[in-house]
């Protein structure tokens, strides 16, 4: 059977989500701190990218699309219940919770550790780190050149060093 | 493009250390490229007609809930359709009517509401339906496996060869979610007090069922859209008798 244009781009969406399942799942939990939501939110994004049919041909780094569109989704989420996040910081920060027993609590360390950077650093370090991505990637996502990309890694982990190590965590 | 990762000493590796997840969730969730043409839930079945609509969506209402937890509820509510062999379904359809005849109505989203009831038995690996409509001419339409048959007013109007209703794309879980991944449906789950609440979302249709923690059943389904930028329910199945004798 022939496929038309809308055929070809769905299974070009359908085999680039497939690959990317697991990068894109392991951003999505790590952001929303929920494997059921991220998971949630990995359907509810194939569905939406899946009705522009056609229309996704014009999109040439389809990739950096769909990362782009989850991160934005995460945002959306989480701005909704940014009034319920934690206060906890890094003062309260005990060598214990350096060694999570699991998910929820590596989440919440992680978290902890993320607030403490600005929104762009540590956008980059979660794409770097749970989405897998390479800097020329992330430059691309982010829609910034890739020495930028690099710098905000950089300084992000700087300032996660200087700050764990002035409280004696590392 | 080579891009360079490492860090420059010691302590930053220790920070990208504590970042690096050990306890990460994984999904089983595919993506697979969707049937060639997107339509609504009802129509991306190869058969038509409102029976089988309403069967579609009991058998999926039910069907679902396999993912679930472990539940007793839900494991009582599957097994008691595994183990009827009929059952008469009392539904309400939005329907306009059928243009080419072919059967007697289409759901519309923007049809008129009509009560009906279908009775399925099933015989093996067959489907017998039988759909009765509350309309003026006491329309009952047959599907036996081999024809379709119309009565209006106790008569015959109209017959022809018709293969039956093929259920086995919802006969099992593993097939419900191929099913399910080629039509972009998405299963939920939450409880509401005595209710466990089943819910599918695709992209133009979305079914909910309802099974009653305390009496172990389902309730009833219902499945609704978006039509003109409203929430449209086109099927509200309101009753599931098990185990009913078949009438002639």
């Amino acid at each position: 059977m022939k496929l038309t244009t809308e055929n070809k781009q769905l299974t070009r969406l359908a085999e680039l989500m497939q690959s990317e399942r697991d990068h894109l799942f392991r951003y999505a939990c790590y952001r929303l701190g929920s494997a059921t939501e991220a998971d949630d939110m990995m359907q509810d994004l194939y569905l939406r990218l899946s009705k522009q049919g056609a229309r996704l041909a014009e999109i040439e780094d389809l990739k950096g699309y769909v990362y782009r569109s989850l991160t934005n989704s995460c945002t959306s989420a989480l701005r909704s219940r940014r009034q319920f996040a934690s206060t906890e910081t890094l003062d309260t920060l005990s060598s214990d919770d350096l060694a999570p027993k699991d998910f929820e609590q590596e989440f919440q360390l992680i978290e902890r550790l993320m607030v403490h950077l600005p929104d762009e650093q540590s956008e980059v370090i979660r794409l770097r780190i749970y989405g897998g991505r390479q800097f020329d990637e992330i430059a691309s996502i982010c829609n910034i050149p890739l020495t930028t990309a690099k710098s905000r890694f950089r300084y992000g982990i700087d300032k996660l060093r200087e700050a764990l190590e002035k409280r004696g965590l590392i | 493009m080579k891009t360079n990762n490492n860090l420059d000493n010691f302590s930053d590796n220790r920070v990208e250390n504590l970042l690096t997840p050990r306890f990460a969730p994984t999904t089983s969730r595919e993506f697979k490229a969707p049937a060639p043409r997107r339509r609504p839930l009802w129509q991306a079945v190869r058969i038509s007609a409102v029976a089988a609509a309403v069967a579609v969506v009991v058998v999926i209402g039910i069907s679902s809930v396999q993912t679930s937890t472990a539940s007793e509820v839900v494991e009582r509510a599957i097994t008691q359709l595994l183990e009827s062999d009929n059952f008469l379904v009392y539904f309400t359809a939005n329907v306009v009517e059928n243009k080419n005849s072919q059967e007697l109505y289409d759901l519309d989203f923007n049809g008129t509401p009509m009560q009906g009831t279908v009775e399925i038995s099933k015989e093996e690996s067959k489907v017998k339906m039988a759909i009765k409509w509350q309309d003026k001419a006491r329309s009952m339409e047959l599907y036996d496996g081999e024809s379709y048959r119309r009565y209006q007013n106790g008569q015959l109007v109209l017959e022809r060869p018709h293969g039956g209703i093929d259920l086995t794309p919802f006969a099992t879980i593993d097939k419900l979610k191929d099913y399910a991944s080629l039509t972009g449906i998405l299963l939920k789950f939450r409880e509401e007090g005595d209710m466990i609440l089943v819910s599918t979302k695709g992209d133009k249709v979305g079914i909910v069922a309802r099974f009653s923690k305390s009496e172990g059943r389902l309730l009833g389904v219902e499945c609704s859209g978006l039509y003109n930028g409203q929430q449209v329910t086109v099927l509200t199945v309101v009753q599931i008798d098990f185990d009913v004798p078949p009438t002639e």
